[in-house]
Parts: structure tokens; C-alpha cells; sequence
């Protein structure tokens, strides 16, 4: 058997949990409409009104999500290096420890300029 | 496409039901990109896409390259995705403008085009004789350590560049990116020591609490029967949405009129 | 002794109906350790504090978990005017279905005869197991930003957008961890890991990769002291605001299996898994590691994690938001590149140059000895000793800075006359 066809069965029970519990959630509750309790929650006061657009985020968000995918590569990368490392031996160090080191200069330039800073 | 990158020589039954299943579950989401007036239901129409590529690849004996599918493309890139929809603007939809004058029937007759020149390229490309997933793993000890392999001993050059084309991308994120600081940070310990030394030292009183409003929005009142301004969010007095109780609205236009005359 | 299948060929002949009932176990199991945890962490975060804890519902208000979940149940469901419809009530299912999924690997035991039918403990596994779990978890992380966006409303969206910047932060310095994992075990299978375990875990030997991935399962799964997401102080409930009802439940129920994802992880990867604790497998008890006591051993290494995220709740305040960015970037990342490039160089000349690893370990433990010797004989020639202010033994003046400030341990308080006359106070308060 496909070893995936097992976690079809998890993710189909879980999801099927889910959809249930949702679907059993809208219906076992009291309904009593009310425009207020439908509004944003912001503590009590009327809800800030979005600016046109809906509103924007820090643009620090991007430079995380960029970096992020950096690392992600990085790992990707090193799951299979470091699984096959025997076979490869030196030559597989050598070439991976060039690969973070080169890495490490985005890294190190990105830190230095202060994009690792949240304030 | 995916077909020619079959695991066996020949396709089984059951790889061939998988395909004519989740094929179209890929092209209506991605045609579903197209379609959905939103930004982020476009971009969750993609990660559909992805996965299910994702599991096609997976059937198809690449089970390493399906989950990096995942974590990358699905995780990762959606993600920025993502992030970048909410710079744009949280709600931000099409606008369905034509902003340059026969842009739609450009866009038409280039979109395809490109299909033609595509399938053309595809359909005279030659394979090699398909070997099948698992003779190629078992002549490497394996399925991560033959694809370990590949990048390491084959493509290392490749490899190599990838670090640098990944140093563009963090040097092109900063560059669009980021701010600098104009004044110096102020730490923690400065900023408490300011504060004692400020005229308000402790903190400022919680807003009122009244029977018609219980809420960040409402001044507490003094004693002396005024509304405490400390007792406000400043985002709220700078909206002008603060409410006031009905006596201290009133004295507040008394004043207002005094002064007007 | 060990039945003789080895554990691809068990789950490769394990029929689909078996498969179906591990399913459903594993779901079952989660579930309801999901509700022992809720307890659990009540009544155990109750004694650090002093109090009690829920011990109404049920014998020592075991049933707590369940009476709240009707409880919820119970409430009204709502869905704000603003929010995006689809999308709200997907993103709690995507939540609650991928955290189930990450445990499809993970092995609760060896291969055992169960219905006459040989199988193993887990209900699947292949070459990239561990992959795999990253991959469902970044998958998941689109259940609490979608949930963020969906709403509508300023804080849940800020809220999403923060527990996804932590998330993903925190994923690479725990996916750097594993590297030094598979460099020694020479697999991502989960059951290759577990095996390769079998006279040293990789807690011991790779102690620094376990303890960044702690402290990134932490980091990972919101909890304190880095639940920065759900700061109530400045953001609400995070992401979550606006859910009720089952919904809301849906989202605590992954929040939980989540940590038991982390904690299994952990197990499988650095506690040996379904291994017998040190002194019991082999050496004591030949049969420690057959059969079915295995389950035994990793649910209770779970537990142990489990207790450890009740333990950091009960005893650290949250950390600032920035500080915990600037700890994953600055400090976690680079010391893990740091360690994987140590373990490979160390791996590869021992094996290049077949040099015994042990020399190399002992010599650099040597290394690190002296450096630790020379640097405390350093600090004690320089004459550094704990930092005192200057001025600990003038006279201390309560007033000196305007506002009156207690003296410090160890200060002298001039004595102040008192300045304000009564008549004084009066004048400002009728000023005011």
C-alpha cells in the first residue's frame, strides 16, 4: 500500500471532525441577532473604520516572509545533504559549508543594515 | 506533462486514476486564480493548485520532491503571498478598468501564444528511455540519497548558484524593504527613567465606566465633575471619536460657545 | 524478541482496515489526551499559584475539558458582519485538520502482532517523514492567518499576522535543528531515527540541537512564555477575537495538539521514542523494548514535555515581542548553522581521516575546559565582580530627582523635612 493512503484516512476523519463540529456548532447555540454583537470587537468602541484600501501593513512583515523563504531553501537543501553526508564526505562539506557561508552573507548584510530589528 | 514524468515506464491503473482525479482539481483552481475578485481567495486557489501538484508529484513516486513542494511552495511562497496581499490593502480586489486602451485583446492573443510556443516546445522535446523512479533509487541506496546525489555531485555547480540568486533575493527584500532608523532607539530603562522624571510619572486613569457606555472610548470624569483627557487613547482623541457623558458634552459646547463669543 | 519484519515491510503488508483502526486511534488518542491536558494544566498551573484548580466536574474535576467543551458548544455561534464568510469558517478547519496530520508518522511503538496481523505502531512512514511534518505545519500556519484576515477586524488580523511571523520564524531555527538528527542517523524516517537510537539518544550526543529545538517548539506552537499572540494586553485574543462557540473551540483544540505534535517530535527525534529510559531497556529488563510496553515509554517522554510547557507557564512572564524576534533571528539561527557546520566538520574528518570520534570529542571538550578556566582566572585578574552603582554609599536623598523614590538596599536615606505645609496641599487642591 501507497504510505500515503494511510494519513487520507487521518486527514479525512480530522476533517470530517472539523466540518461536524463546525456544522453542530451553528446549530446548537442560541441565535439572538443583534447589529452590535455582529460588529468588530475593539473593547467596546465603535469599530475603527477601515481606510479605503482596508487598511496596510508594516512592510516588516515581507522582509520576514522573504527571509523566511531564504531559510526554508537553506534547509531543503540540507535534508538531503545531510542524509547522504557519509557517501558524500569531504567534498559534501566542503561544497555545503560554502553554501551557508554564502548564505550567511545575505545574512550577516541583512543584519547589519537592521532588517532583524522589530520595534 | 506530469504524465511524461511517470514513475514506471508505464502508467498503472491506479497512478492513472489518481491523475484524471486531481488534474482537474489543479486546473479549475488555477482557473480559479483567474476568476476570484479578491487577492487572497486568489491566493488560496494557488495554494490548492500546489498541493494537489504536490500529491500528484508524491503519487508518482517523488515523495521528496512533493513534500518540498509543500513546505516551499505552499508554505513559503504563499506566505509571502500572503503578506504582500496585506500591503496592498487587506480588502484590495480587481478593479476592472482598462486602464491602456486594447490591453485585454493584447493580453488574449500574447496569453496565447505563449501556450502554442509551449506545447509546441513540449510536444517535439525527445526523452530518454524512462528508467522508472525506483530502479534510479535503488542504484543510488535509495530515494533522498539519490536525489542528495543529483544536487551534490551532478548539479553542484547549480547548487552553488543558488546560494547567490538566494543573496539577490535578500538584497532585493531590504532594498524595497526597509527603513532606516532617523532617531536612535530609545531602550526600555531610558524610557522609564524619562517617565518618572515626566510631570505623569504613574499611569494614567482608566477610562469611565458608566451605564450607557463601558468602554475605552468614554473619559473618566474628576472629581470636580470634568473629563479626564489623560484617561483616552490619543488615537481616539485624534479621530475625534471620543464620547463624552451627556453634562460634560454640554459644558464642553458652553465653553466652546464662550470662547466663539 | 522482536518480531522479524522490519518496520517498511510491516506498514507495506499492513492491510487497509488496519491501517483505518490506527486512524481512528491515533485521533481518539489526541483527542482525549487533548482534554487530560486541559485538566492537566489547570489543576498543575493552579498548585504553582497556590489555588486549587477545577474540581468540580467529575472524580478531581477530570471532566473539566469535556464540560467545557459542551459548555461551548452550547454558546452562539457568530459570524461578524465584516467577515469574509468562506473563509472564516475554513480557517478553523484547516487549523484542526492539519494538526491531526503530523502524527501520522509518528512511531508509538515497535512492530507488533495485532489481529494476527504483523504491523507497526505507527500509522505510516517513508524516506521523509520529518519533511513531512514541517510541511503539515506550514501548512497549518494558513489556518491562523486566514483566520486573522478573515475576520475583519483590527486585532484578530493583527494577531494572525504576528503568531505567523513567530511560526515561521521559529519553524527554520527548528528545522536547522534536525540536520544534526539526520547527519547521525543517516534518515529522515521517523522509525530509522528511533532505531539509530538504540544505545545513545540524540539529546545526549547533540545536546545543543535538542535544546534550540525546545526552545523553538516553544516559540512554535504560541505557548508562554512566548504566546505572544495572544498578548490579552495588547491584542485581545489574538487571532481568535472574533471566533465562538465550536469554532473557537476547533482553534484550541489544535493549539493543544499541537504541543503534543512538538512534544512527540522531540521524543521521536532526541528521547529515543518508544525506547525504554536508560537503565530499563536491555541491561534490566530484556523485554523493556517488545511488544506493547513501548507505548508506555513514549507516552510518558511525552508527558514530560507536556508537564515542561505547564511548568513554563506557570513560572515565566512573556517575553516583548521584539526581544523574541531578535532571539530566534540573532541567536537561535546562527548558533544552529554554527553546531550543524561543528557536527558535520567532526563527522567528516572522522571519518575521512578514521580518526576515533571520541579523540576528537574529548580534545574538544578539553578545549572548551581551559577556555572556560582561562576566562574565569581573567575575570577574577581584571577585577570584575558584580556590577554595584557608584554612588551605593553616599547618602541617598529621596527627593533628588523630583519624584520620591525609596533608597536601595544597602543606601542610607537622608533624613527630609517635610516641605509640604498643610496649608500648602489645601491652596493646590483647590487650584485643581
Amino acid at each position: 500500500m501507497n504510505p500515503i493512503v494511510p494519513i487520507l484516512f487521518l486527514g479525512l476523519l480530522a476533517f470530517g471532525f472539523a466540518a461536524f463540529s463546525i456544522l453542530a456548532g451553528s446549530l446548537s447555540g442560541p441565535k439572538r441577532y443583534s447589529r452590535v454583537k455582529l460588529d468588530a470587537y475593539e473593547c467596546g468602541i465603535e469599530p475603527t473604520p477601515q481606510p479605503i484600501g482596508g487598511g496596510r501593513f508594516p512592510v516588516k512583515y515581507y522582509l520576514t516572509a522573504m527571509l523566511f523563504i531564504l531559510f526554508d531553501i537553506e534547509i531543503v537543501f540540507l535534508y538531503p545533504w545531510a542524509v547522504a553526508f557519509d557517501q558524500l564526505a569531504i567534498f559534501g562539506l566542503i561544497e555545503m559549508l560554502l553554501f551557508i557561508l554564502t548564505l550567511g552573507v545575505a545574512y550577516a548584510y541583512v543584519w547589519r543594515r537592521g532588517g532583524l530589528e522589530w520595534d | 506533462m506530469i504524465e511524461l514524468l511517470a514513475a514506471t515506464p508505464q502508467t498503472s491503473t491506479g497512478e492513472a486514476v489518481a491523475f484524471w482525479c486531481l488534474a482537474p482539481i489543479a486546473v479549475g483552481a488555477a482557473v480559479m486564480i483567474l476568476l476570484s475578485r479578491k487577492a487572497v481567495h486568489s491566493a488560496l486557489w494557488m495554494a490548492t493548485t500546489m498541493i494537489v501538484l504536490a500529491v500528484l508529484f508524491i503519487m508518482q513516486g517523488g515523495i521528496f520532491l512533493g513534500v518540498v513542494q509543500v513546505v516551499v511552495y505552499t508554505g513559503a511562497v504563499m506566505m509571502l503571498f500572503l503578506f504582500v496581499l496585506m500591503l496592498v490593502g487587506v480588502d484590495a480586489s480587481d478593479s476592472f478598468v482598462e486602464t491602456l486602451r486594447a490591453q485585454r485583446v493584447a493580453g488574449i492573443l500574447l496569453g496565447a501564444g505563449f501556450g502554442v510556443l509551449l506545447m509546441a516546445a513540449v510536444s517535439r522535446a525527445t526523452f530518454p528511455e524512462a528508467v522508472g523512479v525506483g530502479a534510479a533509487n535503488d542504484a543510488a541506496g535509495g530515494h533522498v540519497e539519490a536525489i542528495a546525489e543529483a544536487i551534490f555531485t551532478r548539479y553542484v555547480f547549480t547548487f552553488e548558484v543558488v546560494s547567490i540568486v538566494l543573496i539577490t533575493a535578500a538584497v532585493g527584500a531590504m532594498a524595497l524593504t526597509h527603513k532606516e532608523r532617523l532617531t536612535p532607539r530609545r531602550p526600555q530603562p531610558e524610557q522609564s527613567v524619562d517617565r518618572i522624571r515626566s510631570a505623569h510619572p504613574t499611569p494614567h486613569p482608566s477610562p469611565g465606566v458608566y451605564a450607557q457606555h463601558n468602554a475605552v472610548d468614554t473619559p473618566a470624569l474628576l472629581p470636580d465633575g470634568t473629563a479626564s483627557e489623560a484617561s483616552v487613547p490619543d488615537e481616539l482623541r485624534r479621530q475625534g471619536t471620543v464620547r463624552y457623558t451627556e453634562l460634560e458634552a454640554a459644558n464642553r459646547r458652553a465653553d466652546e460657545d464662550g470662547e466663539r463669543e | 524478541m522482536r518480531l522479524e519484519l522490519s518496520v517498511t515491510d510491516a506498514l507495506a503488508e499492513t492491510p487497509w482496515w488496519l491501517s483505518a483502526i490506527k486512524a481512528v486511534v491515533i485521533f481518539g488518542f489526541l483527542v482525549v489526551s487533548t482534554l487530560v491536558m486541559i485538566w492537566a494544566e489547570r489543576r498543575v498551573v493552579a498548585r504553582m499559584q497556590q489555588r486549587v484548580g477545577p474540581n468540580r466536574v467529575g472524580p478531581f474535576g477530570l471532566l473539566q475539558g469535556l464540560a467545557d467543551g459542551i459548555k461551548l458548544a452550547l454558546k452562539e455561534d457568530i459570524i461578524p458582519t465584516a467577515a469574509d464568510k468562506a473563509i472564516f469558517i475554513l480557517a478553523p478547519i484547516i487549523s484542526a485538520t492539519t494538526c491531526f496530520l503530523a502524527f501520522a508518522v509518528i512511531p508509538f511503538g515497535p512492530v507488533v502482532s495485532v489481529f494476527g496481523q504483523e504491523t507497526a505502531l505507527q500509522l505510516t512512514d517513508f524516506s521523509v517523514s520529518v519533511l513531512y511534518v514541517l510541511a503539515v505545519t506550514s501548512v497549518g500556519v494558513y489556518g491562523l492567518v486566514l483566520a486573522g484576515w478573515s475576520s475583519g477586524s483590527t486585532y484578530p488580523l493583527l494577531g494572525g499576522l504576528r503568531s505567523s511571523a513567530q511560526v515561521i520564524s521559529y519553524e527554520i531555527a527548528m528545522g536547522l535543528s534536525f540536520v544534526a538528527v539526520f547527519l547521525y542517523s543517516g534518515s529522515m524516517s521517523t522509525s530509522e531515527i528511533v532505531s539509530s537510537q538504540d544505545r545513545l539518544w540524540f539529546a545526549i550526543i547533540l545536546l545543543p540541537s535538542f535544546l534550540i529545538y525546545v526552545v523553538s517548539m516553544v516559540g512554535e506552537t504560541n505557548r508562554a512564555p512566548f504566546d505572544l499572540p495572544e498578548a490579552e494586553g495588547e491584542l485581545v485574543g489574538g487571532f481568535h477575537t472574533e471566533y465562538s462557540s465550536l469554532k473557537f473551540a476547533l482553534f484550541f483544540l489544535a493549539e493543544y495538539i499541537n504541543m503534543f505534535t512538538v512534544a512527540a517530535l522531540a521524543t521521536t527525534l532526541f528521547l529515543g521514542g518508544w525506547q525504554a529510559p536508560w537503565p530499563l531497556g536491555g541491561a534490566i529488563w530484556a523485554g523493556a523494548n517488545d511488544g506493547w510496553w513501548p507505548v508506555l515509554w513514549f507516552v510518558a517522554k511525552l508527558w514530560i514535555f507536556m508537564f515542561m510547557f505547564i511548568w513554563l507557564r506557570g513560572t515565566l512572564p512573556r517575553m516583548r515581542y521584539d526581544q523574541f524576534m531578535k532571539f530566534g533571528w540573532k541567536v537561535l539561527i546562527p548558533l544552529s548553522l554554527l553546531w550543524i557546520a561543528i557536527v558535520a566538520t567532526v563527522r567528516a574528518v572522522s571519518n575521512e581521516a578514521s580518526i576515533d570520534r571520541q579523540d576528537i570529542l574529548i580534545w574538544g571538550g578539553v578545549a572548551l575546559a581551559v577556555l572556560l578556566v582561562v576566562s574565569i582566572v581573567w575575570d577574577y585578574v581584571s577585577g570584575r565582580e558584580l556590577e554595584q552603582p557608584d554612588d551605593i554609599d553616599k547618602p541617598f536623598d529621596p527627593f533628588g530627582g523630583g519624584h520620591p523614590v525609596p533608597p536601595l538596599p544597602g543606601q542610607q536615606a537622608v533624613a527630609v523635612a517635610v516641605v509640604a505645609s498643610p496649608s500648602n496641599a489645601d491652596s493646590e487642591v483647590l487650584d485643581a
